[in-house]
C-alpha cells in the first residue's frame, strides 16, 4: 500500500512538473520576440522556466497586474463552484449510479440517462435558467452584466437564487461522470466469479454486497474522482460565461481571447494540477478502501 | 464446469437495438443535412424573412428571431455546418487519439512512457480548455482541428491502456517466447481492438468533437456569419429565449439529437464528458 | 464397519431440464454417512446440475422434477427445497477463482464459517485454526492473512478444505475440488480428507472430470454422460474391467506402472547441448559443482522434467531457451551458442520453438481460431493467405478442429478447443523443439486420452524434439523417453524413464511415481 502511494505521488509530482514546463511554454509565448524563430523562444521558454524557480510568474498583458494576484482575485469563485458541485454531483451521481448500477433498472433506464446527459452543459445551463425563469418566478438570471462574486453559502434569497443555478449545473455535469464510473464498476464486478462462488459456500447475497461488492464499487468510484473533477471543470468555465461570474475559467476564455497568455497558462497549469491532484488522492484512498489487505 | 462467462447476455438485443438506432438517427440527420437546400425555403442568415420574433405557427414552423430569421431554415442550415465542421475533426481525433494510442504503446519502452507522460498531461486539462488555447494560438479556421486535437488525448489513454494491459497478459508472454515480434503484436491490437471498434470508436469521437465544437462556438471562438453552426446560434439567442423559447429551443434539440444518435451509436455503456 | 449407519441423502428420479435440453434424467441413488460417491463424465455429464440442485443454487430456467430425502427425513420434491434438513456444505476447487482477490483469505473463509454456525467471527475463526491443525501440510492460520493471489493451489485447497470441515458438514459437497492440482499434492489432500471423513462421518460427494483425485479417493463411482447414467460401481472393479465402451475410453487415461513407453523414434543429431549450467532461480546462491547440469539432447527425443512446482523445472526451460541469463555454463541450441547471441537474434532463434501448455490463456483471447494457427506462417515467413490455408486445414483436421468455425474468437473456446488449438499451431510451425507444459491439466479424461494421442502424433509426424514439464509421471511415461526427476532446483534422479521407473533410487523420485502410478514396479 505504501508502495503503491509513494509510486503515485511520484506520478504526480512528474505530472506537476511537465504541466509547469508546459505552461512555461505557454508564458514564454508573451515574451517579446518569442515567436521570431525558434532560438528566440527556446530563450523565451528558459527564462520563463527560471523565472518560475525565483517564483516570478510574470505579469498579466491586459491589466498589468502579476499572475498571482489576478488568479487570487478569480481563482475562489471557481474553486467554490467546484467544491460544490463536487457535493452535488456526489449526492446525485452516486444514487444515480447505483440504482442504474446493475440489473433491470439499468436496461430500462440507460437510454433516458443517455438523452439527459447528451445535452451540452450550455443547453442544460441555459435550460435550467428558462426553468427557473418561467417555472418559479426568478429574476432573469442570465446576461444582466457580470456580477462580481458569487456567493456560495447564501443567507437570503436573492443570494440562494444566484448560486444555486450555477452549483447545479457544474453539479450535473459532475453527476453524469459520476454515475457513468459506478456504472462501469459495478457492470465489471458483476461479471467476477467469486459472487457466484461465495454465495454457494454459504454467504448471504446481503453478506457479499455488504462486505465486498458496495467497497469495490465505491474505491471504483474513487479513483475516477479525476474524471469527475475534469468534467466539473469544464462545465465551471461554461456556466461562468453563462450566468456572467467572473471566475478563472471565465479568465481563461477571455485571455486566450485577448492573447494574454502568462495568466491562460498560469489557469491552465492551475487546472492541471487540480485534475492530477484529485486523481491522486481518489486512487489512493480506493487502494485503501479496495485492498485492505489484511484488514477484514 | 461452474462458470460460463462466454454465454451471450440476454441484454446484447437491447444493445443491439440501440445501437441499430443510433446509427439509422445518424443517416437520417446525414440526409437531412445533405438535402437541406431543398429542405429550407431560404438560404442561410437570410435576415427579415418574417416578423421578429414570431412565435412557432403555420408559416413559421419554427418560428423566427430576433433579426427575423426563419427558425427551421436556420436550424437545418446550422445542423449542416455543425456536422460538416464534425466530420475532419472526427477524422482527427480517431487518428491522433484511438489509433496512435495502440501505436505508442508498442513503441521501445521509454519512448512510449514519455509519450503517455505528455499526453497524460495534456489529458488532464479540460478538452474544452484546450480547443480554446488552440483556437487562440492559431485561428478561428482551426475551430474543426482544434476540436479534434483536444478530444484525442482523452482516447489516446484509453487505448494506450487497453494496449498495455495486453501487453502485460500471459499470452503475449508466450507469444513473445515463441519469437513474435513487436510488429506483429502491434498488428494484432490494430487488427482485432482498432477495426473491430472503429466504428464505434468513430462514433464516440464525433460526440465528443460535436460537444467541443459547438461549446466553443457557443462561446464565440468559431464560426462567423452566414456560416453560423448550432452553438453560434444558440448563443445569439442568449438574450431573447427567455421570452422567445423557440429561439434557443429548436437548435438545442439538433444539437442533442446529433450527440445522442452518435453516443447511442457508439454503445449502451458509453458517456462522454461534456 | 460402523454398525449405526445413518442415512444422509436419497435421491430418486431426479431429472433437471433446461428449456427443451434435459440437463439430467431420472438419476437415483443414495448416499449414507461415511460414504463416498464419485461422478464421473466430462463437462456436459449433468453432474453440475445435480450440484446445484443438492446445493441449492438452482438458476432460473431450471425445471426440477423427483424427490430428495435429507437425513432421516420425509421425501421432498427436488423443485421446492429451500432447506435440506441436513448440513450440506460445497466446496470449490480454486481453479473456479472462488474468494475475492481484494480480501485475505482468512477473513472471508472466517466469515463463510461464521455465517453458518450463526456464530461471531472470532469464534469462526478459532474452528478454522483447529481444523486446519487437524490437516497435515495445511498451512497455518496466519500464513492465510494474505490475499488469494498470494498463495498458491496448494494452500488455497488447504484452506477451502480446512473451512469446508470446520462448518461440521454431514453430507460435503466437492465441486472439482482438486482439479489440476499434481499427484503428490491430491494423494496428501485426499488422505486428509479421508482421515476426517472417517473422523466425523460426513458423506462425501465429489464431481470429478479427470482421473487422479478419482484413483486416490477410490469408492463408489457414477459415470454419467449427456445426463444419463452409463454404469455403476466400485472403483477398483470398473478400472479393472468394464461394460461400457465410454467407461472404457475414461479409464484409459489412468496411466498404469506396466502402459507401454514411447518407442524410441530415430533421433538426429544433437539439438541442444548444455554443459555446467547453472540455472539458478533469481537470487539464488550458486551450484555446487557437481550439481551443475549437462546434458544433450538430441533431434526427435524427448526429456521429461519432473518435479512439483517450484523445483526449478521452468527456470530451466528459460534459460535452455535463452528467456533468461544464466550466469554459468554453455548452451547450445540449433549448433548456436546462446551466450553470444543478442535479445533479438535469441527471439528469433525462438520462432522454431513451440508451446503447448496447460494454461488457458496462453492463447491470445481476441484472435480468431484461423489465425491463431495462421500467425506462426504469416509472421515469420511472410506467406500469403492462400499458401497458409492449405496448411492451416491439414492441421486444424489432424487435431480434430476443422469442423469448427474458423472466425471463432479463441475466448469462445473451451479449454480442450483451446489445447488442441495449441497443437495445431504447433504443427503448423514446424519447430524443432516443443516445449510441452503440463498438457493434460484441467481436462476431462476423455480429453485427456485425446490430447496424449495427439502429442504422440505431433511428435511422429513432425518430429520434434520434446521438452516436458510435468509434475505427473503418468503425462511423462505417455510422452517420454528420458527424464530429469528435480527437487529444490536440483536434479537428482536422471535417465531412462524405463528404468527409473523399474528401480528409482532417490526419495523423491519415489514419491512423484507413487503418487501418480499407484504403486512402483518394484
Amino acid at each position: 500500500m505504501f508502495r503503491f502511494v509513494l509510486r503515485e505521488a511520484g506520478r504526480l509530482a512528474l505530472g506537476l512538473l511537465g504541466a509547469l514546463l508546459m505552461a512555461a511554454a505557454m508564458g514564454a509565448l508573451a515574451a517579446p520576440h518569442a515567436g521570431t524563430s525558434i532560438t528566440a523562444f527556446l530563450a523565451a521558454w528558459g527564462e520563463a522556466v527560471v523565472g518560475f524557480v525565483r517564483l516570478d510568474f510574470g505579469h498579466s498583458a491586459i491589466s498589468g497586474a502579476s499572475v498571482p494576484a489576478e488568479l487570487g482575485a478569480h481563482l475562489p469563485l471557481t474553486m467554490g463552484l467546484v467544491a460544490e458541485g463536487l457535493v452535488v454531483a456526489l449526492l446525485v451521481g452516486v444514487p444515480v449510479g447505483f440504482l442504474l448500477g446493475a440489473g433491470p433498472a439499468r436496461r430500462a433506464a440507460s437510454p433516458f440517462v443517455q438523452l439527459v446527459s447528451a445535452a451540452p452543459t450550455f443547453v442544460a445551463a441555459l435550460a435550467l435558467a428558462y426553468a427557473a425563469f418561467r417555472g418559479l418566478g426568478w429574476a432573469v438570471p442570465v446576461g444582466a452584466g457580470v456580477k462580481s462574486g458569487l456567493v456560495l453559502w447564501p443567507h437570503n434569497r436573492t443570494e440562494i437564487q444566484a448560486a444555486l443555478l450555477p452549483v447545479l449545473t457544474v453539479g450535473l455535469a459532475g453527476a453524469g461522470a459520476a454515475q457513468l464510473a459506478l456504472r462501469r464498476v459495478a457492470s465489471q464486478t458483476a461479471r467476477e466469479p467469486w459472487r457466484v462462488e461465495l454465495r454457494r459456500m454459504g454467504l448471504t447475497a446481503l453478506d457479499v454486497e455488504r462486505a465486498y461488492v458496495i467497497p469495490a464499487v465505491l474505491a471504483g468510484l474513487l479513483a475516477c474522482l479525476g474524471e469527475v473533477v475534469l468534467a466539473l471543470l469544464s462545465a465551471a468555465a461554461v456556466t461562468e460565461w453563462v450566468f456572467n461570474y467572473a471566475g478563472a475559467a471565465d479568465l481563461f476564455v477571455k485571455s486566450v481571447a485577448l492573447r494574454d497568455w502568462s495568466i491562460a497558462a498560469a489557469i491552465l497549469f492551475v487546472f492541471a494540477g487540480l485534475t492530477m491532484t484529485a486523481h491522486f488522492v481518489g486512487v489512493s484512498i480506493a487502494r485503501a478502501v479496495a485492498d485492505p489487505g489484511t484488514r477484514p | 464446469m461452474t462458470m460460463t462467462a462466454t454465454a451471450p447476455r440476454p441484454a446484447a438485443s437491447l444493445e443491439t437495438v440501440l445501437r441499430t438506432a443510433g446509427w439509422v438517427g445518424l443517416g437520417l440527420i446525414a440526409v437531412a443535412v445533405s438535402l437541406s437546400d431543398f429542405l429550407t425555403s431560404v438560404p442561410a442568415d437570410a435576415t427579415n424573412i418574417g416578423p421578429l420574433l414570431a412565435a412557432p405557427s403555420e408559416s413559421f414552423r419554427f418560428g423566427t428571431d430576433v433579426l427575423g430569421r426563419d427558425m427551421l431554415s436556420e436550424t437545418l442550415h446550422g445542423l449542416g455546418v455543425t456536422v460538416r465542421a464534425a466530420l475532419p475533426a472526427t477524422l482527427i481525433a480517431l487518428a491522433t487519439g484511438a489509433l496512435a494510442g495502440f501505436v505508442a504503446a508498442r513503441l521501445p519502452r521509454p519512448l512510449a512512457l514519455a509519450l503517455r507522460g505528455i499526453i497524460g498531461i495534456l489529458s488532464a486539462v479540460p478538452a474544452l480548455l484546450l480547443a480554446i488555447l488552440i483556437i487562440g494560438l492559431t485561428s478561428r479556421g482551426w475551430a474543426s482541428i482544434a476540436a479534434g486535437l483536444a478530444a484525442a488525448p482523452f482516447a489516446f489513454v484509453r487505448a494506450f491502456e487497453q494496449a498495455e494491459t495486453q501487453e502485460r497478459a500471459r499470452h503475449s508472454e508466450y507469444a513473445r517466447a515463441a519469437g513474435i515480434s513487436a510488429m506483429t503484436l502491434l498488428r494484432r491490437d490494430l487488427v482485432y481492438e482498432f477495426t473491430d471498434t472503429v466504428l464505434s470508436s468513430a462514433a464516440r469521437a464525433l460526440a465528443a468533437v460535436t460537444i467541443i465544437l459547438s461549446t466553443v462556438s457557443f462561446l464565440g471562438f468559431a464560426a462567423e456569419p452566414p456560416h453560423r453552426d448550432l452553438g453560434l446560434m444558440i448563443a445569439a439567442s442568449k438574450g431573447a429565449f427567455l421570452q422567445a423559447w423557440w429561439t434557443a429551443a429548436f437548435p438545442a434539440v439538433a444539437l442533442m439529437l446529433l450527440i445522442l444518435f452518435a453516443r447511442l451509436a457508439a454503445g449502451l455503456n458509453e458517456g462522454e464528458r461534456a | 464397519m460402523n454398525d449405526t449407519v445413518k442415512p444422509v441423502l436419497a435421491v430418486r428420479d431426479l431429472s433437471v431440464a433446461r428449456g427443451d435440453h434435459t440437463e439430467l434424467d431420472k438419476l437415483s441413488f443414495s448416499l449414507n454417512g461415511g460414504e463416498t460417491l464419485l461422478l464421473l463424465g466430462d463437462d456436459r455429464s449433468g453432474a453440475d446440475a445435480l450440484l446445484r440442485v443438492l446445493g441449492g443454487f438452482t438458476r432460473r430456467g431450471d425445471d426440477v422434477s423427483g424427490t430428495i430425502r435429507a437425513g432421516t427425513g420425509d421425501e421432498m420434491p427436488a423443485a421446492r427445497r429451500t432447506n435440506l434438513g441436513i448440513r450440506a456444505v460445497y466446496l470449490p476447487g480454486p481453479a473456479a477463482a472462488p474468494l475475492n482477490p481484494h480480501a485475505s483469505v482468512l477473513s472471508q473463509l472466517e466469515r463463510v464459517v461464521a455465517r453458518r454456525h450463526g456464530s461471531p467471527r472470532a469464534s469462526a475463526r478459532e474452528e478454522l485454526r483447529i481444523a486446519l491443525e487437524r490437516l497435515p501440510g495445511a498451512p497455518s492460520l496466519e500464513a492465510l492473512g494474505q490475499k488469494p493471489g498470494a498463495l498458491d493451489a496448494i494452500a488455497l485447497t488447504w484452506a477451502l478444505l480446512a473451512a469446508a470441515l470446520a462448518q461440521a458438514p454431514e453430507l460435503l459437497i466437492a465441486d472439482h475440488a482438486f482439479a489440476g492440482l499434481s499427484p503428490t499434492t491430491i494423494k496428501a489432500v485426499v488422505a486428509a480428507l479421508t482421515a476426517e471423513q472417517a473422523r466425523s462421518g460426513f458423506a462425501l460427494l465429489y464431481s470429478a472430470r479427470g482421473l487422479q483425485t478419482a484413483a486416490n479417493i477410490r469408492g463408489r463411482v457414477i459415470v454419467l454422460r449427456h445426463g444419463r447414467v452409463i454404469e455403476e460401481g466400485d472403483f477398483d472393479k470398473l478400472a479393472r474391467g468394464q461394460a461400457h465402451a465410454y467407461t472404457r475410453t475414461l479409464f484409459k487415461a489412468l496411466p498404469r506402472p506396466g502402459d507401454a513407453l514411447p518407442a524410441r523414434s530415430m533421433r538426429g543429431e544433437p539439438l541442444l547441448q548444455v554443459h555446467g549450467l547453472d540455472a539458478r532461480a533469481p537470487g539464488g546462491k550458486a551450484m555446487r559443482q557437481r550439481d551443475r547440469l549437462s546434458f544433450e539432447l538430441r533431434r526427435g527425443a524427448s526429456l521429461a522434467l519432473i518435479g512439483e512446482e517450484g523445483s526449478g523445472r521452468r527456470t530451466l526451460v528459460r534459460a535452455l531457451i535463452g528467456l533468461e541469463r544464466f550466469t554459468e555454463g554453455r548452451v547450445v541450441l540449433d549448433q548456436v551458442d546462446m551466450s553470444i547471441l543478442s535479445a533479438a537474434m535469441t527471439a528469433r532463434l525462438r520462432r522454431r520453438i513451440a508451446f503447448v501448455t496447460g494454461q488457458d490463456d496462453a492463447l491470445d483471447p481476441r484472435m480468431t481460431l484461423w489465425d491463431t494457427v495462421d500467425e506462426p506462417l504469416r509472421a515469420h515467413l511472410g506467406l500469403s493467405r492462400e499458401l497458409v490455408s492449405g496448411h492451416r486445414e491439414t492441421a486444424l483436421k489432424r487435431v480434430g478442429l476443422a469442423s469448427h468455425n474458423g472466425k471463432t474468437p479463441v475466448a469462445l473456446l473451451s479449454p480442450f478447443d483451446k489445447r488442441r488449438l495449441q497443437v495445431a499451431r504447433a504443427i503448423v510451425s514446424a519447430p524443432f523443439l516443443a516445449v510441452i507444459d503440463e498438457p493434460l491439466r484441467g481436462l476431462d479424461a476423455f480429453s485427456q486420452s485425446i490430447m496424449k494421442e495427439l502429442l504422440d502424433d505431433l511428435r511422429k509426424q513432425e518430429g520434434p524434439a520434446f521438452l516436458i514439464v510435468t509434475a505427473d509421471v503418468g503425462v511423462a511415461q505417455a510422452l517420454a523417453e528420458d527424464a530429469f526427476f528435480f527437487k529444490a532446483g536440483k536434479v537428482v534422479e536422471r535417465g531412462p524413464l524405463r528404468e527409473i521407473l523399474k528401480n528409482p533410487k532417490d526419495e523423491e523420485t519415489r514419491r512423484l511415481i507413487e503418487a501418480a502410478l499407484g504403486e512402483t514396479l518394484l
